[in-house]
């Protein structure tokens, strides 16, 4: 096994069977922006099991992802899928709300549970109840510096996963506000929050999937990977949902590659990889929120600013 | 499942201000609830100073009524202290509550005093019956719901918890769901020093969760181009709508909402009047059984609610 682990995400059955997971040790598996997602596993049940065999088979581990703002409505179709992941043995499910992750710890208490992205976990006490509460890992709120990140930590123990590479998710929706162009553009839904949609205003720049919005700008940690490694950080999130298999296979391969070399004590950044990571990048790089800055400011390790 | 008895709600009104405080009490409100200067998610125009809270505090107990506050910004550990500090503080003022808005806040303050009741923040993003367990055993004492769940929701989550259910009845509904949303610090993020804390305490302006929704920086509310490929497909702005279910108060109060939450302490004291009037009247109407005269408002076209 990597000293590491590498992972991503993947929405459907034919994402899963159309990229090359060969970059990951584990898979996050389902949609939990949107229940009408083109066969998101979370509503296809059976494609889900089938999902938890093959990614397994394959001797990656397997993650259940759940919906990250559920209403009631939402929760018998949640049981559903985690009833799946406990029978097929999936390695662990994403609670991104509190009321799934209760539902996990009182319903199904053999299932390990990580803390997804949304959970808004953002200080060390909010994550000390959440660990208490049964949770594994925790994904600390995306608006965490990494100097915030290393005390929480620190004063928790847990286990942290880091965005690594990818879109910021930046917010969830009850609608979807690309419904109304249907028409318009002669493209229906499910097949309208795939369309590599950008909304644009001045300096700014986001990514719509209808009921989500993403950054527009990839964060890209590639030059900061020997820090996060001198820092203790071993779990690290290449988040690929609403990008095509090629995005995956390519960049993922880049982190891969440059995970075993900074492992191995080399932190050099050939310049190919910088050119995957440009060719796949629409809007350009940024850093998050890892350096204190807003969301879509890149900071150089060295002087050289690449976005 | 959980039974309670049922109880007469409370409708509880905004105060940015002593001039809105009184304006709510005259107008009717059982309960009040103001921001504690620096600590909430109103924002600073929003927020009382400690003399000012202690006054509103005097004028609502002179006529029989409570007083909540809202230190719902997240605290960053460095300054969770002093906060855990202030609101010792404060409760012993006479203050009925406080209102957070992160779950480690809410335990911390439980833990430190019991007899104080603690509210979970609209900003929580609870939806569900599910959300209301976790924050019941987490040591809450009430959970705000938004105003976009219906009273049939409602009902289902009475039915799973003995927490006080607290309903948003009027508010702004955004497109990006309360508690979700870090779109203004992605593109802007700006600290400033927070005033009365100690050393390198700040109030993130851009950050919802750490600065407030009252000082973000509304990047929801401009307008954009939809691009791809480089190609302008289209453009729009994100809907948000004012949502105020007074014509539904009957419902909400059949399916045992114990709280009626108005939005609104950056309203002048004048707007405070009217609005909590309004509700006051159609709460005593729907109270008595009668009912309120007030249609709610259609779903916009460009609302379109999908898979839920």
């Amino acid at each position: 096994m990597p000293p590491f682990e590498l992972n991503t995400d993947i929405s459907n059955r034919r994402d899963l069977q159309a990229s090359d997971l060969t970059p990951y040790d584990a898979i996050y598996l389902g949609n939990p922006y949107c229940r009408v997602y083109e066969a998101n596993f979370l509503e296809h049940v059976d494609e889900l099991a089938e999902a938890i065999q093959q990614v397994k088979g394959e001797g990656r581990k397997a993650y259940v992802t759940t919906y990250a703002a559920p209403r009631n409505a939402f929760l018998g179709q949640i049981r559903r899928a985690l009833e799946v992941a406990e029978r097929e043995g999936a390695d662990a499910v994403e609670a991104h709300n509190l009321g799934v992750l209760r539902i996990c710890r009182t319903e199904f208490p053999g299932l390990q549970v990580f803390v997804g992205g949304f959970a808004n976990v953002y200080t060390d006490v909010g994550a000390q109840v959440l660990l208490d509460q049964g949770a594994t890992r925790i994904t600390p709120n995306y608006e965490l510096s990494l100097e915030e990140i290393g005390l929480l930590a620190k004063h928790t123990g847990a286990e942290i996963e880091l965005l690594l590479h990818g879109k910021i998710p930046l917010g969830i929706s009850d609608y979807c506000h690309l419904l109304e162009h249907e028409k318009a553009w002669g493209i229906q839904c499910p097949s309208l929050c795939q369309q590599d949609l950008f909304l644009r205003q001045g300096d700014w720049a986001m990514k719509s999937v209808g009921k989500g919005v993403l950054s527009g700008r990839d964060v890209c940690m590639l030059e900061h990977l020997s820090a996060l490694w001198a820092t203790g950080y071993r779990t690290f999130r290449l988040t690929a949902l609403s990008e095509r298999p090629a995005y995956r296979a390519e960049v993922g391969a880049v982190y891969r590659t440059a995970l075993a070399a900074v492992a191995a004590g080399d932190a050099r950044c050939p310049e190919a990889w910088w050119e995957t990571i440009k060719r796949h990048s629409r809007i350009g790089l940024c850093n998050g929120f890892y350096f204190g800055q807003s969301g879509q400011a890149y900071v150089p390790a060295r002087q050289e600013v690449r976005a | 499942m959980p039974t309670r008895a049922p109880a007469c709600p409370i409708l509880l009104a905004p105060a940015g201000s002593p001039e809105a405080a009184a304006a709510a009490l005259a107008a009717g409100a059982d309960a009040l609830y103001v921001g504690l200067k620096g600590w909430s998610r109103g924002g600073g125009r929003g927020e009382l100073t400690a003399e000012e809270l202690k006054g509103v505090l005097a004028e609502a107990t002179r006529h029989g009524r409570a007083v909540q506050v809202a230190c719902n910004t997240i605290p960053k550990p460095t300054e969770r202290a002093f906060l855990l500090e202030r609101v010792a503080e404060i409760a012993t003022w006479g203050v009925a509550g406080v209102i957070v808005n992160d779950i480690g806040l809410l335990t911390a303050i439980h833990r430190r005093l019991p007899g104080l009741p603690v509210t979970a923040s609209i900003g929580s993003g609870a939806l569900s019956w599910a959300d209301a367990a976790f924050y019941e055993a987490a040591g809450a004492s009430c959970l705000v719901f938004p105003a976009v769940l219906e009273p049939e929701e409602v009902a289902v989550i009475r039915r799973h918890t003995r927490l006080q259910i607290e309903v948003m009845v009027h508010m702004v509904e955004e497109f990006i769901l309360l508690g979700r949303c870090l779109m203004p610090s992605y593109v802007r993020l700006q600290p400033q020093p927070l005033p009365d804390a100690p050393g390198d305490g700040q109030r993130l302006l851009g950050s919802m969760k750490r600065g407030g929704a009252g000082v973000c920086f509304k990047v929801c509310q401009q307008p954009w181009r939809l691009e791809k490929d480089g190609e302008t497909w289209g453009d729009g702005i994100f809907p948000s709508r004012q949502l105020s279910r007074l014509a539904d108060l009957p419902a909400y109060l059949a399916a045992g909402v114990d709280v009626l939450k108005l939005q609104g302490r950056s309203l002048p004291a004048e707007a405070v009047f009217a609005l909590t009037r309004r509700f006051r009247e159609g709460l005593d109407a729907a109270l008595r059984g009668e009912p309120v005269a007030a249609a709610p408002a259609p779903l916009p076209a460009h609302w379109t609610a999908v898979g839920r």
